[in-house]
């Protein structure tokens, strides 16, 4: 396998101080058969020593990104049958600033942005070559019991910004940071949007959904949140595969972040390329 | 009298950005629910009962319907199946997979979730013969979303006639 490089590619936007909040890169696997809740403490163990701290939260349900339609109405099953799900683990960093989020058919890796001021984003490519290691033993592990490998089936990889618009001089119009907003007078209180795009291969099939979501609200947020993900199924089952959509789709959303955010915004965040 | 306005109407928000704005939830209290889809609980009933088959339901080793395939179903369904339709049969496989089926006197379709992403469909119509067509899907359900609107539409045809 080619070694993964953590050198950042010279053809993506760069800025100095981005307003970035949190990044998650993740996938989803069908759940290995031989794998009972009863051994999810071993799980732990195999990443304890980066990640000490243990939660416990409510499971994340499939979801895949279909295509051929206009979506009607979602309708979900209920969770209340015996093993369908167990609980999403979450196992944490002793700054709590990387997360690693387990169950039986996920696994996510989180970066958040915390007050401790070493914490840095520690930049795409060294996080993705970390969550390929992850993968790689967890992968390990699954085989040890029943020799089943990971089959991925989903992908996902998220940008969450927070871009304060009160304080200092900064500007409290939407308008002045997302380039496709532009309200006049008056300015609205609060607003919240989604705006969704299929991408596609060379070949021009679906493989996958980037979204485009912003919530406004100056008074308890004290600003926007932008969040840009991309979510599709990946062109294989094996990891290499996964990591490599997980790496497009991070191209793909830098451009689209330098594309929905104004000239006047770069200019703060120190846009250097 | 003085006329109130919201500051910035939803109309104009969506006129100016062009994109998906949603009105925050401020005013969701006052909202009815949305009309249920007639299908939807019979079939999320139905797979309920699926995933919770025993070992052996078939009488040899059978499993139940998995969980990601169950939901992966649906998903597929809400695709492409309208709101207004015959429910579908919704049969076990043998290895935690399943089939949506569809036997009218215009078409038969059937649709079969091996896994997600790994689906094969099939249908026939009077053009295709007894033997039909088959096709192996990933992600894009264009084709089965048009042989759905294709087997309902007599139907559409006739409820208008008789309207």
């Amino acid at each position: 396998m080619m070694p993964i490089s953590t050198i950042r590619s010279d053809d993506l936007p760069d800025f100095e101080n981005p307003p970035l909040n949190e990044v998650v890169v993740g996938v989803q696997f069908a759940p290995p058969q031989a794998y009972q809740l009863i051994r999810a403490g071993e799980v732990w163990r195999l990443f304890a020593s980066e990640f000490p701290h243990v939660e416990e939260h409510p499971p994340i349900m499939p979801a895949f990104e279909l295509f051929g339609g206009p979506p009607g109405p979602p309708i979900s099953l209920g969770i209340n049958v015996q093993g369908a799900l167990h609980n999403r683990l979450w196992f944490l960093s002793p700054d709590r600033d990387q997360i690693i989020q387990f169950q039986p058919d996920r696994l996510l890796h989180n970066w958040r942005k915390s007050l401790s001021p070493s914490n840095e984003y520690p930049r795409f490519e060294s996080m993705i070559a970390r969550f390929e290691k992850e993968l790689t033993t967890l992968e390990q592990y699954f085989m040890s019991l029943s020799g089943e490998r990971l089959l991925c089936n989903q992908c996902e990889i998220s940008y969450i910004n927070h871009i304060p618009m009160t304080g200092g001089d900064l500007p409290n119009r939407a308008g002045a940071w997302l380039r496709f907003l532009n309200f006049g007078e008056p300015e609205p209180d609060d607003l919240s949007g989604v705006i969704r795009r299929v991408v596609r291969s060379e070949s021009g099939a679906p493989v996958g959904r980037l979204n485009c979501e912003f919530v406004m609200d100056t008074r308890s947020l004290g600003g926007l949140v932008l969040t840009l993900s991309i979510r599709g199924a990946p062109a294989g089952a094996d990891i290499a595969t996964a990591i490599d959509f997980l790496k497009r789709g991070r191209q793909l959303l830098c451009v689209e972040f330098a594309a929905v955010t104004t000239d006047m915004a770069h200019k703060i965040w120190g846009r250097v390329r | 009298m003085e006329v109130w306005r919201p500051s910035v109407g939803i109309e104009r928000l969506r006129a100016l950005t062009g994109a998906n704005v949603a009105s925050h939830s401020a005013f969701s209290s006052c909202v009815v629910s949305a009309p249920v889809v007639p299908w939807h609980k019979a079939v999320t009933d139905r797979l309920e009962q699926l995933l919770k088959l025993s070992k052996g339901w078939d009488g040899y080793d059978g499993v139940a319907v998995r969980f990601e395939n169950a939901t992966f179903a649906i998903k597929v369904l809400e695709l492409v199946f309208p709101g207004h339709g015959p429910i579908p049969q919704i049969v076990p496989g043998a290895t935690g997979d399943l089939q949506i089926e569809w036997h009218m006197d215009q078409a038969d379709i059937e649709i079969h979730v091996l896994g997600p992403y790994r689906v094969q469909a099939w249908r026939a119509t009077a053009a295709t013969g007894r033997d039909g067509e088959e096709v192996r899907l990933t992600n894009d359900f264009a084709i089965v979303a048009r042989w759905i609107n294709e087997m309902l539409e007599p139907r559409r045809a006739a409820h208008t006639t008789a309207a």
